[in-house]
């Protein structure tokens, strides 16, 4: 994989932000209610989640827990019914760039080029062409997309597809990284190379990401922080901890197995989630 | 295409057997292609009714082209806001509803009534025509895009003027053109009857007047030109469909 | 529902306009845009007495007849037609381009060329109807067998059936709610090519009612026309919507003819 070239999003490599900085992204007092046919869902209890710059915080939890509301909440494209989305301590406000986005199905406009689809964040907030051009030039070289800029998305594979939807919402130099499980349509194969690939941009670009999945073992393999969720309504049950340079990081998803730490924090998340998909 | 011509070409040999060697139908009926054709240049070069072929050939498109132009600006944007808004469609969607299943053509007489036999009854009863598809197809063009992708858009800071424009606008697109496509046809169907009833030029009127004074050659020589007009719309629209959305890979029902 | 409330809100509200610029105020002249009262009015004066030939059901039942004509006929030759067009591939290369060639002339086109053969009479609108329905007929059946999954044949194939056997018990039925659609479609069009066929020529029929509305200056006459066209062709469209969902209730969701 090539190395980018001298541009980094945020400051620096691993500078642990100060500690009375606020954190990054922070959701205070988060809950959602929709009003179905049927009366009131809750789909999220009352959750409280900081993630701090520069951090991988991966949730996880069972089918229907309101992992992905959290995601549409965090990422501005709606409104909690209570509590409130803080980047830098400030309310957050409607979706934007700041807070770019990886969906699950990929969201390519299917009546652009791969090169438009991903300048479409630049060319919406009007930079000047030469600069759209350099940071195009610059991600296609990243995700390893240079020989697809002028290709369809019909015309692309499901992993090229999300290659090219990371490269978008990338390009856009957000602040923070939502990616609602991404690797979720993708076949096994396909989704392990992903996740070695994020896993080794991530040691060297240093992005803050926030990561929707329900397969506790990527969970562990990505996140230096694993949020386990409850069953509905989703509030967080536990989080724990992972260590940032573990020597598994970046390498094959299967050798992480052969690590001891590894297992055990798999282990450890894998019965929190069973507890809940089992509990009444 | 070579399958259409070599089958014109058959029919063309079935009609002359037919009406020549075979005999078997008077000419009054059915005259001769060599007949036919002597008639297609007389026309074209001597006025007929008042003008030569082709101004009655410019003065039939010029009203279907106006009406289905008109159509288009008042049905694409209505449909487009009617999908976005929904508020608007539960206004005007059930005065549609109510007034769809009356034929464009019902409303001549009233039209007449209103607006005499002039080019504006012709061209309000085509315009009928085709606002159905401009509108119904802008409606489900609009409904037709993913909300995924608008979602998408605005993760990426796009406004909502860009993203109907850059989003809905382009993805529905091909959706559009086909509506585009079905509403002229619409069109030249309604003008066609149109100018059987309510006009002093063009081809339907040609025709018309041709039957009653029982000249068949020149009805065929009307009824021939409608036809390749037809023909040659329809492959404009697909001609337009292709330049502008390459990207749709399958093109549709043809016309 | 709101969607409910704010529809019939409007067309209430529209309704009223209606009343009050016409027989409240009189702001508009009946000749122009006659109430709706006397629209219900003229309405019922033509069911009690006949008008230019017949009562309104006299009319109305010369036009459902000739029209449930050239739609018979448009089905009966049209949908075997398709099948076979689908199904024989030599057929298909003879006949199909003529058929797409004679596509692009639109109905009212002949109509004079049959006055020409026929003289006005029933023959002529019944022609014209035939003309309008027979291509959906015959497109939506064709396309209904080309859609066909060929492992279904395989497997009738396989299990010992011959060619015509597969055609009658496999294809058909599955083909069936595609050609349903076509005859929907078709019997709309022809529906509207009748009504425009008697303005023409007629000397019955709703289409025909309308043009002497015109010709005897009442705009009353013309509304009551419109709207029984309007209601009738709705109405079918619905019962043979009905009909659809008992007769083929294997029907896929995609049957939306419009």
């Amino acid at each position: 994989m090539a190395k980018p070239r001298g541009v980094v999003t945020t400051a620096g490599p691993t500078a642990p932000a100060a500690v009375n900085a606020p954190p990054k992204m922070e959701l205070r007092g988060i809950a959602k209610t929709f009003s179905t046919r049927n009366g009131p869902v809750e789909a999220l209890g009352r959750c409280d989640l900081a993630v701090r710059k520069g951090e991988f915080v991966t949730v996880v939890g069972p089918s229907g827990c309101g992992k992905s509301t959290l995601m549409t909440i965090a990422a501005g494209l709606d409104d909690p019914s209570e509590g409130e989305v803080l980047v830098d301590g400030a309310p957050a406000g409607r979706a934007g760039p700041r807070r770019s986005v990886v969906f699950q199905k990929f969201a390519l406009f299917p009546s652009e080029t791969v090169a438009q689809n991903i300048e479409f964040g630049l060319t919406v907030a009007g930079l000047p062409r030469p600069e759209r051009e350099a940071r195009l030039v610059e991600q296609l070289a990243i995700m390893n997309l240079e020989q697809f800029r002028n290709a369809y998305p019909h015309e692309l594979s499901g992993g090229m597809q999300q290659r090219v939807a990371i490269a978008r919402a990338l390009v856009v130099r957000p602040e923070i990284l939502l990616m609602d499980e991404p690797f979720g349509a993708l076949d096994a194969q396909t989704r392990s190379v992903l996740q070695e690939e994020v896993s080794r941009l991530r040691r060297v670009m240093d992005y803050t990401v926030l990561f929707i999945t329900h397969s506790v073992e990527e969970a562990v393999y990505l996140g230096d922080r694993v949020v386990v969720m409850s069953r509905r309504p989703g509030r967080i049950k536990k989080e724990i901890a992972v260590a940032r340079d573990a020597a598994w990081r970046g390498g094959e998803i299967e050798a992480a197995s052969d690590h001891a730490d590894f297992n055990d924090a798999r282990r450890e998340v894998w019965e929190l989630v069973r507890e809940e998909i089992v509990r009444q | 295409m070579l399958i259409a011509i070599v089958g014109s070409a058959a029919l063309v040999l079935a009609w002359w057997i037919v009406t020549g060697p075979a005999a078997l139908v008077a000419p009054l009926y059915l005259p001769p292609p060599a007949e036919v054709l002597a008639t297609f240049g007389r026309m074209a070069r001597e006025p007929y009714l008042g003008s030569t072929l082709w101004a009655h050939v410019y003065a039939s498109l010029s009203i279907v082209l106006l009406g289905w132009l008109l159509a288009g600006a008042v049905g694409l944007p209505l449909g487009v806001a009617m999908a976005w808004w929904p508020r608007l469609r539960w206004i005007v969607f059930p005065l549609f509803q109510l007034v769809r299943p009356v034929p464009p053509l019902a409303w001549i007489p009233l039209a007449i009534i209103w607006l005499g036999i002039g080019d504006g009854a012709r061209v309000s009863v085509v315009f009928i025509a085709a606002l159905v598809p401009w509108l119904m197809n802008s409606m489900q063009a609009v409904y037709s895009v993913d909300a995924l992708l608008v979602s998408a858009a605005r993760t990426l800071g796009a406004s909502n003027r860009q993203i109907l424009v850059r989003v809905v606008g382009r993805t529905a697109l091909p959706t559009l053109v086909a509506g585009a496509r079905i509403a002229l046809g619409n069109a030249w169907t309604t003008l066609i009857a149109a100018e059987l009833l309510a006009a002093s030029a063009g081809l339907g009127y040609v025709a018309l007047n041709a039957s009653r004074t029982l000249e068949t050659g020149v009805l065929l020589v009307a009824m021939g030109v409608i036809g390749l007009l037809g023909v040659l719309m329809s492959a404009a629209m697909r001609v337009a469909t292709r330049v502008l959305a390459p990207w749709s890979t399958k093109g549709g029902a043809s016309a | 529902m709101p969607a409910l409330a704010w529809g019939a809100g409007t067309l209430a509200a529209l309704l009223a306009v209606w009343l009050v610029a016409t027989s409240v105020t009189g702001l508009v002249p009946a000749r122009v845009l006659p109430s709706p009262v006397a629209i219900v009015q003229r309405a019922v004066a033509l069911v009690a007495a006949p008008f230019s030939g017949a009562t309104l059901e006299g009319h109305a039942l010369a036009s459902l007849t000739r029209w449930a004509i050239g739609v018979a006929c448009a089905i009966v030759v049209g949908i075997p037609f398709g099948i076979l067009l689908a199904w024989l591939p030599p057929v298909r290369v003879a006949v199909g381009p003529v058929f797409e060639l004679l596509r692009f002339i639109p109905p009212f086109a002949w109509v004079p060329i049959a006055v020409l053969w026929f003289g006005a009479s029933t023959t002529t609108q019944a022609l014209v109807v035939f003309i309008a329905a027979f291509p959906a007929c015959v497109i939506n059946a064709q396309l209904g067998v080309s859609q066909v999954d060929p492992i279904l044949q395989r497997a009738a194939q396989v299990l010992g059936a011959g060619s015509l056997t597969t055609l009658r018990r496999v294809v058909v039925p599955v083909a069936a709610p595609s050609a349903f659609t076509g005859v929907r479609i078709a019997v709309s069009n022809g529906w509207m090519a009748l009504v425009g066929a008697e303005l023409i020529v007629g000397k019955q029929g709703l289409g025909f009612l309308i043009s002497q509305g015109q010709n005897n200056d009442s705009v009353a006459t013309i509304f009551v026309g419109i709207i029984a066209i309007g209601v009738l062709g709705a109405a079918i469209d619905v019962m043979l919507q009905r009909l659809q969902a008992r007769l083929l209730p294997w029907t896929p969701a995609l049957a939306q003819a419009r």
